[in-house]
C-alpha cells in the first residue's frame, strides 16, 4: 500500500534528499576522511562537505558551534603532535629539554603532520554534520537499517539526556548558590552532584514509562510521513559508495594513499582517480539550487 | 530494465573499472620473455661510506622495491607503517641491533632513480615503490637531523650490455631469497623459478663478466654478483647526489583544481546565499 508523503518541515527546500542517502553519503566520507592521512584527500573530502552544508543548511541554524568545533579540533590535534613528535629534518626552535614531553626540536614535518591530522578531524566531522544540521532526530532514526532501530533510538534517547544533565546541573548550582552553597573543594561538590544524579534517574525512569505507554518495543517503528527514495537519492548514493570503495580498493591494491612527511617535508603522492572520488562526494550540492 | 537500475548498474560498473585501474600491473610473465628482461640497480651506502651494489634482473614490466631489495640478496629487515608501507629499519648489517624503527640517531633514507636519472628521496615505504627497466633504488644510512644526501650514483651498476646478453645468460639463473624479517644470509636456490610470480635473479651478466671457465656454483655466482663493494667519494662531488625538487605531478594538477573549484564554489553560495538574505 503505498502511504501519501506527507510535507513535512523539510519538504520546503525541494528536491530533498532522502534521509538513508545522506547516512550513506556521510559513512562514505568518514570513511574516506580516516582511511588515508594524506593532506590532499581530506582537505578534498571537507571542501565538499563544506559545500554540501552551504547548499543544505537551513538560513536559521547556527554554524557558530560547528566552526568554532573545526577549529578547536584542527588546532589542538596540530599542537598536539608538533609538541609530542620532535622527528625531522627542518627544526624551527628548540623548547627547553626540562619541559615535560615538548621538551626538544619542533620541526616543520611535524607541524604538517599534526596538520594532516587536524584536517581528518576536520573533514569527518564535516562528514557527519549534516547528519544534525540538515536533518531532523526522527530522519536520523528512519535512516538506521531495519536491524539497528532500537539501538538507534537508544542512542538517540541517551544522547538527548546528555544535554537534560547538563540542563539539571545548571539550574540545581543555582539553586544551591540561592541557599547560600559556595564551592570549597571537591566534598562540596555532593550537594550538586547528587542532586543532579537522583534527577536524571527520575528523568530516565519518566522518558522510560512515556515510551513504552507509546508502544517502544512492540513492534517496528510507524512513521507519519514516509521518505521515498528517488532516483536523485541513488545517484547520490552510489557515487559515495563508489567514491569510498575507490580508496578501499586502493588501499587493499597496496595504491600509496597516506602520507609521510619525515624525515624531510614533501608533497603528498596524489592519485587523480582517487581525486575523482573525493570530487563524487560534492554531487549532493548540485541539485539543491 | 528501469532508467535507475540502469544507472546504479553504470556506476557500479565505472567504480569496478576504476579500482581495476588502480590495481598494480599483473606480473605474469609474457610467454616470449626470456628470465631477466629488465634489470635495476640497489645501491646501498653506509654510514661508514662503503658502498655495495647489485644489479637485479626480472621479466616482469615492474617490481616493487621491496622484491627488487630481497632479490638483491643483501639482508634487511622493515616494519609496515600501514599506508606508508614498508620503512627499511636494518640493512647489510646496519645497525646490527635496533630498538626504534626508524632510528631516532640515524636511519635508512629511500632514492629512487628513473631510467638514469638523478636520485629522488623516496617518501614512502619500499613496499610501495614500484621500479622498470633502468630504473636504481638507493639506501643511505644518514643522520635523522639534517637533509637526508643521496647514496652514490646508480650508473655503471646494470651495464647497458646486459639487456642485450641476458636472454642467453639466464639459462640457469640463481633464484634468490630473503626473509624480509631476518637479518641472516638469504637462502639460495640454484634452478630457475618455475612458476609464474616475477622471476628476479642477480645479474647474469655479473657471472659472464667472472674470468673462470668452468661454470661457477651457486654459491659462487651469488658471491660474484655482490662483489661489487667500494668505497664512496665525497658526497658534495658528485652533482646526482642531491635530491632534485619534485615537479608538480598530474595527481597534483587534479587535486589543484578540483580544490580551487570546489573552494570557489563554496565561497560563491556563501556570498549568494547571504544576498539573498539580505
Amino acid at each position: 500500500m503505498s502511504v501519501p508523503r506527507v510535507l513535512s518541515d523539510r519538504d520546503d527546500r525541494s528536491p530533498a534528499l532522502a534521509p538513508r542517502a545522506w547516512l550513506i553519503w556521510s559513512i562514505a566520507a568518514v570513511t574516506i576522511a580516516l582511511l588515508t592521512n594524506n593532506p590532499v584527500y581530506r582537505v578534498l573530502v571537507a571542501l565538499a562537505a563544506v559545500n554540501v552544508l552551504v547548499a543544505w543548511l537551513p538560513p536559521e541554524r547556527n554554524r557558530k558551534p560547528l566552526a568554532l568545533g573545526l577549529a578547536a579540533a584542527a588546532i589542538l590535534a596540530a599542537l598536539v603532535n608538533v609538541l609530542a613528535s620532535h622527528t625531522g629534518a627542518d627544526v624551527l626552535f628548540r623548547l627547553p629539554v626540562w619541559v615535560p614531553l615538548a621538551g626538544g626540536p619542533i620541526t616543520l614535518e611535524s607541524l604538517a603532520y599534526g596538520g594532516a591530522m587536524g584536517m581528518g578531524l576536520v573533514a569527518a566531522l564535516l562528514a557527519v554534520a549534516p547528519l544534525s544540521l540538515v536533518l531532523e532526530p526522527h530522519d536520523v532514526v528512519d535512516a538506521m537499517p531495519n536491524a539497528l532501530e532500537r539501538t538507534g533510538i537508544a542512542v538517540a534517547t541517551s544522547m538527548n539526556l546528555v544535554s537534560g544533565i547538563g540542563r539539571t546541573f545548571v539550574s540545581v548550582r543555582d539553586a544551591q548558590q540561592m541557599r547560600g552553597w559556595r564551592p570549597r573543594g571537591l566534598r562540596s561538590w555532593n550537594e550538586v552532584l547528587v542532586p543532579v544524579v537522583l534527577t536524571a534517574i527520575e528523568d530516565s525512569v519518566l522518558l522510560a514509562e512515556a515510551m513504552e505507554a507509546r508502544g517502544f518495543g512492540a513492534g517496528r517503528r510507524t512513521s507519519y510521513s514516509m521518505s521515498s527514495w528517488t532516483r536523485w537519492d541513488a545517484v547520490v548514493a552510489l557515487s559515495a559508495l563508489a567514491g569510498a570503495l575507490l580508496f578501499i580498493g586502493a588501499r587493499v591494491a597496496g595504491v600509496a594513499v597516506d602520507w609521510y612527511p619525515y624525515p624531510t617535508l614533501a608533497l603528498p603522492p596524489i592519485q587523480p582517480l582517487l581525486v575523482l572520488g573525493c570530487l563524487a562526494l560534492a554531487l549532493p550540492a548540485f541539485r539543491r539550487d | 530494465m528501469t532508467r535507475a537500475r540502469a544507472v546504479a548498474l553504470g556506476l557500479a560498473a565505472l567504480t569496478l573499472g576504476a579500482l581495476a585501474s588502480l590495481a598494480p600491473a599483473a606480473p605474469a610473465v609474457p610467454m616470449c620473455a626470456a628470465a631477466g628482461a629488465h634489470h635495476a640497480a640497489v645501491v646501498v651506502e653506509h654510514g661508514d661510506g662503503s658502498v655495495a651494489t647489485r644489479c637485479v634482473a626480472f621479466d616482469a614490466s615492474d617490481v616493487t622495491g621491496e622484491q627488487l631489495l630481497t632479490q638483491s640478496g643483501i639482508a634487511w629487515s622493515g616494519q609496515t607503517f600501514g599506508g606508508f608501507g614498508v620503512a627499511v629499519c636494518a640493512l647489510d648489517g646496519e645497525p646490527a641491533r635496533y630498538l626504534d624503527c626508524p632510528g631516532k640517531d640515524n636511519y635508512w633514507a629511500v632514492f629512487v632513480s628513473s631510467g638514469g636519472g638523478a636520485w629522488r628521496l623516496s617518501n614512502v615505504g619500499i613496499s610501495s615503490l614500484t621500479l622498470r627497466d633502468g630504473d636504481a633504488e638507493g639506501f643511505r644510512y644518514v643522520p635523522a637531523a639534517g637533509d637526508p644526501v643521496a647514496p652514490a650514483s646508480p650508473a655503471g651498476v646494470c651495464p647497458a650490455r646486459v639487456a642485450a646478453t641476458s636472454g642467453a645468460a639466464s639459462a640457469v639463473p640463481p633464484r634468490v631469497t630473503a626473509s624480509p624479517g631476518s637479518l641472516g644470509s638469504p637462502s639460495i636456490e640454484g634452478s630457475p623459478s618455475p612458476d609464474s610470480t616475477p622471476s628476479l635473479s642477480p645479474s647474469p651478466s655479473q657471472t659472464l663478466a667472472r674470468p673462470s671457465e668452468t661454470p661457477p656454483t651457486s654459491t659462487e655466482r651469488i658471491a660474484v654478483v655482490a662483489a661489487t663493494a667500494t668505497v664512496a667519494g665525497p658526497a658534495g662531488s658528485d652533482p646526482s647526489r642531491t635530491p632534485p625538487p619534485s615537479g608538480p605531478d598530474t595527481g597534483l594538477l587534479a587535486a589543484s583544481v578540483a580544490g580551487g573549484g570546489l573552494a570557489g564554489l563554496a565561497l560563491l553560495r556563501l556570498v549568494v546565499r547571504r544576498r539573498r538574505l539580505r
